[in-house]
């Protein structure tokens, strides 16, 4: 629960941010120069802000502000931009520009020489990395190692040369006593290079699809100034900023090449935790312990043996059904109809089985037999697949 | 010049966004435990992780002779058809005179990763239609597919017609390789058998978040502004929250399953074009029940085009579309919803009584 401690935080960090914010207006609206600032400051505050108060938070609802804040630390670094480069004139247009230009050197600095943005830079791009942010977090759960290794591949990596190196140095044919051991690890380190290639291809494109988007943010912008609409909050760029990036998203991600290149990013991640698993089992196995192989051999003939078992069990059920059907015919007493007429009615063995609920089991054993079956051919499938 | 923003102005508006953000925090603290799933309900049958639940009939209402089945897809959580008091399907579903059931899937663990579709389709929900009929003394039971669900309800009734009385299939899958269906079109090159294989069951986790990016600048940006502008409000606030648990609560996918329904469905698009074996041949010409198709009509995750192209692909005759004008998770729980999909079920259903 938030008590009076954390209501003190927050009311003490909306007035301290209340009086810092009107000098920078007061300064701003008498046209002065604001300053030098630490970088970053709202964005900053806001972070130390959350910090103080999310351990008091209650834990539903934690994530989602987690969320929240990881998107206010870009908003608030937008924010700062901006003030701080209009210089307390009136030419936002010009400033926003000067994002566009900044915006698009950076992604082109990043992916030629493998600039990182400056740290006023890095928030904006916050904004821009949320497709690339999601696989980061993916790959990251799917990885054994702690932290995202992949944080260690450059652009410069993907350069021809260098790779070419790196792959004849792995193509060294292993020797000696732990020759099997080597050979492992020159996979392993080859399947590596391989999916940070794939992750630089990956990034490049959406480093090519930032560009695009930022030009169309700005003409998106010349039309809206066409039609006279004016934009009056950050608010109202950012959601014009969602939809134009949305949009250029959608159709970059629906191309032949996003397709190749997602295949291969997700392909070559796999072929990593693949022969991670593999050497891992090696392991286990000279320890004598149980391997992933094995116990995943133990559960396929599990579930074919629960399989084996319920179609058996629903056999048992009708072969019962039927013998509880024809006991209640030899029960019931004959009729005292003629015994023409007894001899000329159809036998009821299905309303005798009704009665009882067992209506559907008594659907008759070919079936069952028929779906076991077929049950068995798509266990024998998947069985196959595994090898 | 069309940028009217003055510095002072967007200080303020920080200000206000500040402010907001503070009275979340406090509210966040009232807001207390996240409940989902509202309607009162009796587990009638279990059998490993799945529970089938039927939901208690109002007092006030005497439900049809044959009972409804819910049949929801395994990669989410079934109670976003019950979520809250007033965006409830389930509840719309009764109020029409529905005796509704429903099929909890539960967390399939690593033991479960042998499970197949014909372990999901032939054994799963066989025997709880199976249950459903004894228990109600009745030969068939009408079945309400979603989504994946409903692809696999369209495939239990062209396996199994002689116990499906009406079938209706709520924004289903059926055509997997529309042009706009993201989904498809980016999984077409992965290798699934390396994945399977490698992974076992499927990360819930992975599959959400290839959802959220279908859209990510507004499903992991804007949502979240967008939150700012009901923090004051602690119902909407904890409305938000409850969505938002639904939207991660994500159960892991088993292995065996994951792979058939990648390959034989968006790879290989079977269902619509034959080849499709389920422990049988399954063909769409075996659904002759009659057949009410729902799909919404901005649905980014299931195009409208990928669930109208049941139209003329089953053997009923009696074949209905109802399109409904919202998103994927709108038709469940919209006001608009609420107030057309159930009723509109429920009355096609009493007309096939």
């Amino acid at each position: 629960m938030v008590g009076d401690s954390s209501k003190n935080w927050m009311d003490d960090w909306l007035s301290a941010q209340q009086s810092y914010w009107k000098s920078w207006a007061d300064l701003t609206q008498r046209g002065m120069q604001a300053p030098a600032a630490p970088r970053n400051p709202w964005a900053e505050g806001i972070d130390q802000w959350w910090r103080a108060v999310a351990p008091m938070t209650p834990p539903a609802g934690r994530d989602v502000f987690d969320k929240l804040m990881d998107l206010s630390r870009g908003y608030f670094s937008m924010a700062e931009r901006y003030v701080a480069d209009s210089g307390g004139a009136e030419k936002g247009m010009d400033v926003i520009n000067g994002w566009f230009e900044n915006m698009q050197q950076t992604w082109t600095d990043w992916m030629h020489g493998g600039m990182h943005p400056d740290d006023r830079m890095k928030g904006l791009m916050t904004f821009w990395d949320l497709p690339l942010d999601t696989w980061n977090r993916l790959s990251a759960s799917l990885m054994p190692m702690p932290g995202d290794f992949t944080q260690a591949f450059h652009p410069e990596g993907a350069q021809a040369g260098l790779r070419g190196q790196v792959n004849r140095f792995l193509s060294i044919p292993a020797v000696g006593y732990t020759r099997e051991s080597q050979e492992q690890y020159q996979r392993l380190a080859q399947l590596m290079m391989d999916y940070g290639n794939a992750l630089q291809a990956y990034q490049m494109a959406f480093g090519t699809l930032a560009v695009q988007t930022t030009q169309d943010f700005q003409a998106a912008i010349r039309d809206n100034a066409k039609e006279g609409k004016t934009f009056t909050s950050l608010r109202e760029v950012y959601d014009q900023w969602v939809e134009v990036s949305e949009a250029a998203y959608a159709r970059f991600v629906m191309t032949r090449d996003y397709q190749e290149l997602y295949g291969r990013l997700v392909n070559t991640l796999i072929a990593v935790k693949h022969q991670m698993a593999r050497m891992v089992d090696q392991g286990l196995e000279a320890l004598h312990m149980p391997t992933h192989a094995e116990i995943s051999t133990l559960q396929c003939r599990q579930q074919e043996l629960r399989r084996e078992n319920l179609r058996l069990r629903k056999e048992i059920q009708d072969i019962h059904a039927q013998l509880e059907a024809m006991r209640q015919r030899a029960i019931q007493p004959e009729p005292e109809a003629p015994a023409k007429a007894a001899m000329a009615r159809p036998a009821p063995a299905k309303s005798a089985a009704k009665p009882s609920g067992k209506s559907m089991s008594a659907r008759a054993p070919v079936k069952s037999a028929a779906k076991a079956a077929g049950t068995k051919t798509t266990a024998n499938k998947a069985g196959g697949g595994r090898k | 010049m069309n940028f009217d923003m003055r510095p002072d102005a967007v200080m303020q508006e920080l200000m206000g966004y500040s402010q907001k953000l503070a009275h979340g925090v406090r509210n966040l603290s009232e807001v207390g435990e996240i409940s989902s799933g509202v309607s009162p309900k009796t587990p009638v049958y279990s059998e490993d992780k799945l529970t089938l639940y039927r939901f208690d009939p109002p007092k006030d209402k005497i439900p049809g002779r044959t009972p409804l089945l819910i049949v929801y897809a395994l990669v989410n959580r079934p109670y976003m058809t019950d979520i809250q008091e007033n965006r409830s399907t389930v509840k719309g579903l009764m109020d029409a005179g529905q005796d509704v059931y429903l099929i909890d899937w539960g967390y399939p663990d690593r033991a479960d990763r042998y499970l197949t579709l014909d372990d999901y389709i032939n054994g799963y929900i066989d025997r709880c239609v199976d249950v459903m009929c004894q228990r109600h003394k009745v030969d068939k039971i009408n079945i309400l597919g979603i989504c994946q669900g409903g692809t696999m309800s369209l495939c239990y009734a062209a396996l199994h017609p002689d116990k499906v009385k009406n079938l209706v299939t709520m924004v289903t899958p059926v055509d997997f390789q529309t042009p706009d269906n993201m989904l498809s079109h980016w999984v077409q090159q992965v290798d699934i058998d390396m994945l399977v294989d490698t992974l076992g069951n499927v990360p819930g986790e992975m599959l959400n978040w290839t959802f959220l990016n279908l859209k990510p600048y507004q499903l992991m940006g804007q949502k979240y502004l967008g939150l700012l502008d009901t923090l004051d409000d602690p119902d909407a606030l904890k409305n938000f929250l409850r969505m938002e648990k639904w939207i991660f609560d994500s159960p892991d996918q088993a292995g065996e399953t994951f792979r058939q329904f990648i390959k034989d469905f968006y790879q290989g698009n079977k269902l619509l074009k034959g080849g499709l074996e389920i422990g049988a041949p399954v063909s769409l010409k075996n659904v002759t029940m009659p057949v009410l198709n729902i799909y919404a009509e901005q649905d980014h995750l299931v195009p409208p085009d990928a669930s109208r192209a049941l139209r003329g692909q089953v053997g009923s005759r009696d074949y209905t579309e109802l399109s409904f004008p919202g998103g994927h998770i709108g038709i469940y729980v919209s006001g608009k919803a609420q107030k057309t999909v159930p009723p509109a079920i429920g009355k096609w259903l009493d007309e096939r009584a």
